[in-house]
């Protein structure tokens, strides 16, 4: 596109000569010989020149400023001065730098060539400049948007090296982890002092693909966040993984609504094994039974029935436990004495501990006094706990002789505490921060994942705490204590609520 | 004489049931409440048929199999699982058959009679 030039000049007839020589140089020419011609010009015109020759010294007077007055709210126009020889010093002086090149007149041509082509030089780079200031502008604003994205977007995001330190973290994340940059992932998702098992990371750094995995992840105020965690590459130009980016979305709700609804099944799952026994053992009172009125046998008949009466007790009670856990629950506190309470305890694991040949020591503290809970609960929580550390003693073998021991002491005079200690297999800073999240076990196909996620809920609800101290090979410590009054609000034992605080430390 | 049959269960209704059904249909009983027992009275009796259950207190069922196959003159007696686990089809691949509790007696008695 030709650029465009407006002549100022009284002499209309020298003006005309001057455009025709413009125009052969590809010039698209205006011409003004007044100062309200010049005006009504660039009124109409929906583009401002790109140059204006002129003669400011016209009959009526003013040009002088309103050339001021162009340069300076279009900077990007280029102005040449073309005047007779008497005006020349008055022009220099009154426009200075508002003016490309001031040239006399008559023109010479090869000056004003060369004029013209300064001026086309300077409009080509100011054109330029414009252009990558814009670009510079966009790319400010793209960069403000994918910043604003990252820290917006509603996961955490982590940008992690080769030594899996966090290079870069979003809002998210340090809201929930802290602002802990150059940290050890490891260390701050998982307060572990080592690269986890499985880390999608390090899959993705080895073969550049995305990698998605299920984590339980412990935040700096020591909640526990199920989340599902995603990782991509970031490669440099030449196509190296530097970096990773990990997002780990929080699902600990759905996770929540999930354990609602499969506790349930996962009930009933874990119970089919009893109700199977307990049916034969039912068909079994039912033959007996049968063949006793058959042979007229009074001695099985009386036998049997005995037997199918104490299933059919039993089968019912279990029925209403499974109800009982369809729904929402209430805690049936009663007071009971921690003496009488602890001993209960010690009945029903003494055997548990004989068989697998754990010894087991009680120290109990006399006279405790009462305490309010709901012992059904509780007892089984801590019976759980008891059966845990015998299992942690049964699995290990890098000792010949193991222990358990239960004390049970008044820590303040409002609670009441009962520690289990044992001398087992001890217990890895990942599975103290899973241990009490439904479905996780560390038994393999031997565990439910259930009891301890169970346990821990009862000692919760009872406005309790849980405290877990261990060492790998050396053995774990359990310490549970429990107020000695029933907490203020009205607690119920409902699965969907989770309750995870903080109690782990 | 009557064959004689080894009933190893930990459960002792069951066990109580089994002895009854068995015996009524003119069988001699033992039983068993676990593994270590289980062994010691089929190493004694000799029967000719072993009912078992996969969960005993100790050793379980299948291990119970390894040890009594060891002897050789316990290796070629009969064996059915009675068990309330799913899916024990193969938790001894030699067992005559496989039943899950809770049982049909008529069916369990055919298996008998077929087997000895």
């Amino acid at each position: 596109m030709a650029d465009e030039i407006l002549l100022i000049d009284p002499d209309k007839g020298y003006a005309d000569a001057l455009a025709t020589y413009l125009e052969r140089r590809r010039f698209e020419v205006f011409f003004a010989d007044s100062i309200d011609n010049v005006r009504t010009l660039l009124d109409s015109l929906v583009f401002f020149p790109d140059i204006i020759l002129a003669d400011p010294f016209l009959p009526d007077l003013g040009v002088v400023n309103l050339l001021k007055q162009i340069k300076n709210s279009n900077p990007s126009i280029q102005i040449i001065i073309a005047t007779e020889n008497d005006y020349y010093d008055q022009a220099v002086e009154e426009l200075q730098s508002h003016v490309l090149a001031y040239i006399q007149k008559p023109i010479n041509s090869h000056l004003l060539n060369l004029s013209l082509k300064q001026a086309r030089e300077w409009i080509s780079l100011n054109k330029k400049l414009d252009r990558y200031t814009e670009k510079l502008a966009d790319l400010h604003n793209a960069q403000n948007l994918y910043h604003q994205l990252f820290d917006e977007v509603p996961c955490y995001i982590s940008v992690q090296d080769r030594q899996f330190r966090l290079t870069a973290t979003n809002r998210m994340f340090k809201k929930d982890f802290g602002n802990e940059i150059g940290s050890h992932c490891y260390e701050i998702y998982k307060h572990r002092t080592s690269q986890c098992i499985d880390c999608p990371v390090a899959a993705t750094f080895e073969d550049g693909e995305n990698h998605q995995t299920e984590e339980i992840v412990t935040s700096k105020s020591g909640k526990q966040y199920n989340t599902l965690t995603w990782t991509a590459p970031i490669k440099d130009s030449g196509g190296n993984i530097t970096q990773v980016i990990e997002m780990s979305t929080n699902i600990t709700q759905i996770r929540q609504l999930q354990d609602h609804l499969t506790s349930l099944g996962l009930m009933l799952g874990s119970m089919s094994h009893g109700v199977k026994g307990m049916l034969t053992a039912l068909d079994g009172g039912i033959y007996q039974l049968g063949t006793g009125i058959a042979n007229k046998d009074d001695k099985r008949i009386f036998k049997a029935f005995d037997q199918v009466k104490h299933m059919a007790a039993k089968i019912k009670d279990m029925v209403l436990e499974i109800l009982y856990y369809a729904k929402s629950r209430a805690l049936k506190y009663q007071s009971v004495d921690v003496n009488q309470f602890a001993e209960s305890i010690k009945d029903t694991v003494e055997p548990i501990a004989r068989k697998n040949n754990i010894e087991l020591n009680m120290n109990i503290s006399p006279s405790l006094g009462e305490i309010e809970i709901d012992s059904n609960w509780v007892k089984a929580a801590l019976v759980n706990f008891i059966e845990n550390a015998v299992d942690a003693c049964t699995y290990d073998q890098s000792k010949s002789e193991h222990h358990v021991e239960l004390t049970v002491c008044e820590k303040r005079p409002d609670r009441i505490c009962f520690e289990i200690r044992d001398n087992g297999m001890g217990i890895d800073q990942e599975t103290q921060d899973k241990m009490f999240t439904l479905f996780f076990t560390s038994k393999g196909s031997q565990g439910t994942g259930l009891g301890l996620f169970i346990a821990h809920r009862v000692i919760t609800q009872h406005g309790g705490s849980i405290t877990v101290e261990s060492k790998l090979l050396e053995g774990s410590w359990f310490q549970l204590c429990l107020p000695r009054k029933r907490p203020d609000q009205h607690r119920i034992i409902d699965f969907p609520e989770m309750d995870l605080n903080n109690s782990v430390k | 004489m009557k064959k004689k049959i080894l009933v190893v269960d930990d459960d002792p209704n069951v066990v109580d049931y089994l002895v009854s059904l068995f015996e009524d249909n003119g069988y001699r009983t033992f039983s068993a409440g676990d593994a270590a027992e289980g062994l010691k009275l089929a190493k004694k009796e000799v029967p000719d048929l072993i009912t078992l259950d996969l969960e005993l207190p100790g050793e379980w069922g299948p291990r119970f199999y390894r040890k009594m196959s060891l002897e050789n003159n316990l290796k070629n007696i009969p064996v059915i699982v009675i068990s309330g686990m799913t899916g024990i089809e193969h938790a001894i691949g030699r067992a005559v058959a496989s039943i899950t509790k809770p049982f049909d007696q008529d069916e369990l008695l055919k298996i008998v009679k077929d087997t000895i």
